[in-house]
């Protein structure tokens, strides 16, 4: 095993081998978790240093998008404000979080290279950064969601245990999917401006803005939409709706298949990615 | 504490080029001093060979000097031995705490004062919050930056970042150091408190493995030296016979 006075570094011996290493690289990240933590809270502060307000910055933005669509569509759609406005409110900051991971994903590695290239740090470091980051940030816009909570009095009504499992699933499966394109990223300089669009796309194309009503129960425009049951899970139970016992379980297999999937690349790529930067 | 060394054995290390038609190169292969071997690799991509088939054995004590060309493979070999690249062939095992002082920038954030680039860069090379706190007045001390430590790191000159490079990564209780040619930006002073902390590193039987094309700077710190060529090492030899070395280009 590695530690601080022992380093071994040896070529390819098989495949078995290179998936033992992808998992040393893992349980490393996991006990030297406090400079991943060290790192994602540099980030956020050099990132906003010399400004007051910092990522409330942010915040204020995303405040003001949620007041003006809520007021706006609300009307629009002929919907209450005291029924849409929270609704909108936690789909901006929710989708805040997915459309950050994933878009900061592809900066991941390519940002880490000279220190991937001087050091023996695990590369899952980087991506636990990345993803402490923007929980991080979350944290400040969870202002907005506690405030429109109290504004609308939907304390009374929510059911936050289930909005703790639709986040944790979301967190797991953002986790894998930030670093899939952290590692294409590296190799293939395209894919940064392919996941923003897609990303671009997405924040129309799931239910933030607007409600599926229009759409029958388990229709294949949505549940075909990760983004979709992300979502769902964590707002509907907010709101006091009980969110389809499906998403759960979509999320879970989900999180299970990507992990999978992503370890498996990562343990084939893992010594190449620092040569791709 | 275990032993502190150094183990090499038959390291072979390519960089795969992305992105170049290793075609277009071939017409440009002819013999040269400077680089490593290119070539093209089974699957057509371009490869360069920055070490081949390496061996080498240090032990406590033992300050090796590296010398060579440029592209000759010394940065490459340093970066193997900080655990940063995988061999492609062959085996690396350091035992001991590493401290690699390659690139001064590593892990600088250029907006951040000096005080929080030293925790940046402490938390990086290992140490903890604590440790961190406990050190930092000695740190300070060492790097004589006084109430430039407050300032944005952005504001220092070479030598200055040198500085703080320096005291930092030699505050980690490193055993084995790595070093790559940038030593020579401290100044006079600087240079000598310094040569004080690489000998006591000795002392505490540590490993030294520096790159220079100065051969003043190697005589000075270095008890053995090591010639490498288009990838491929000498033996290592006494420091005595560094003109022998040098002479043999
Ligand atoms: N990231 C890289 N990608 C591709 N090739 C590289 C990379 N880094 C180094 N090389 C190649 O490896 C060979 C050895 O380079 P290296 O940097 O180790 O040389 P060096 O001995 O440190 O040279 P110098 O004296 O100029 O510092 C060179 O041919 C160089 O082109
Ligand atoms: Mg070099």
């Amino acid at each position: 095993m590695e530690s601080g006075q022992h380093m071994l570094r040896t070529g390819r011996r098989g495949t078995l081998f290179e998936f033992s290493m992808a998992l040393r690289d893992l349980v490393t990240s996991y006990h030297r978790r406090g400079l991943a933590w060290s790192l994602a809270w540099h980030d956020v502060v050099s990132r906003y240093r010399g400004s007051i307000l910092g990522p409330f910055w942010i915040t204020i933005s995303m405040g003001l998008m949620v007041l003006g669509i809520g007021l706006l569509y609300a009307k629009l759609f002929g919907i209450s404000v005291a029924e849409f406005m929270p609704y909108v409110a936690m789909g901006i900051v929710f989708f805040g979080l997915m459309a950050g991971t994933i878009n900061e994903g592809c900066e991941t590695f390519v940002q880490a290279s000279s220190m991937l290239s001087q050091t023996s740090l695990p590369m899952f470091t980087f991506i636990w950064r990345t993803v402490l980051r923007n929980l991080i940030n979350l944290a400040h816009h969870a202002v907005i969601i506690v405030a429109v909570i109290i504004f609308f009095g939907l304390w009374q009504v929510m059911d936050v245990l289930p909005a703790m499992g639709g986040l944790l699933l979301t967190i797991i499966n953002l986790a894998w999917i930030s670093m899939l394109v952290a590692i294409a990223s590296a190799r293939f300089r395209d894919i940064p401006q392919f996941v923003m669009s897609v990303m671009q796309f997405a924040i129309f194309m799931t239910p933030v803005f607007w409600k599926p009503d229009a759409f029958p129960d388990r229709h294949a425009f949505l549940t075909l939409n990760p983004f979709y049951h992300m979502l769902t899970t964590i707002r509907a139970p907010l709101l006091g709706q009980e969110a389809d016992g499906l998403s759960y379980v979509i999320l879970a297999i989900m999180a299970v298949l990507g992990w999978a999937l992503t370890f498996s690349v990562f343990a084939i790529t893992r010594r190449r990615i620092v040569h791709f930067l | 504490m275990t032993d502190v060394s150094i183990k090499v054995t038959d390291l072979t290390l390519r960089f795969p080029v992305y992105g170049v038609d290793a075609k277009s190169l071939k017409k440009n292969l002819a013999r040269v001093t400077v680089g490593g071997r290119l070539g093209a690799s089974t699957t057509g991509a371009t490869e360069v060979t920055a070490l081949s088939h390496l061996n080498l054995n240090l032990r406590a004590g033992d300050r090796l000097g590296l010398i060579g060309h440029n592209g000759s493979g010394k940065t490459t070999l340093l970066r193997a031995l900080s655990g940063a690249y995988e061999p492609d062939e062959g085996q690396i095992e350091v035992r001991g705490r590493i401290a690699a002082l390659l690139d001064l920038s590593l892990g600088i954030d250029p907006s951040a004062t000096g005080v929080d680039n030293i925790r940046l860069r402490g938390r990086i090379a290992g140490m903890s919050s604590k440790e961190i706190e406990d050190k930092m007045d000695e740190i300070a001390e060492f790097s004589g930056l006084g109430p430039f430590l407050a300032m944005p790191m952005k504001t220092y000159s070479a030598g200055m970042q040198a500085r703080l490079a320096f005291a930092v990564a030699t505050a980690v209780e490193a055993d084995v150091l790595l070093m790559d040619e940038w030593i020579s930006v401290g100044d006079a002073d600087f240079q000598k408190l310094a040569h004080r902390r690489l000998l006591n590193l000795v002392e505490r039987a540590g490993i030294l493995v520096l790159s220079s094309h100065d051969a003043g700077l190697l005589r000075l710190y270095c008890n053995k030296v090591m010639r490498l060529e288009g990838g491929v090492a000498s033996e290592v030899k006494d420091i005595r016979r560094l003109d022998e070395l040098l002479a043999a280009a």
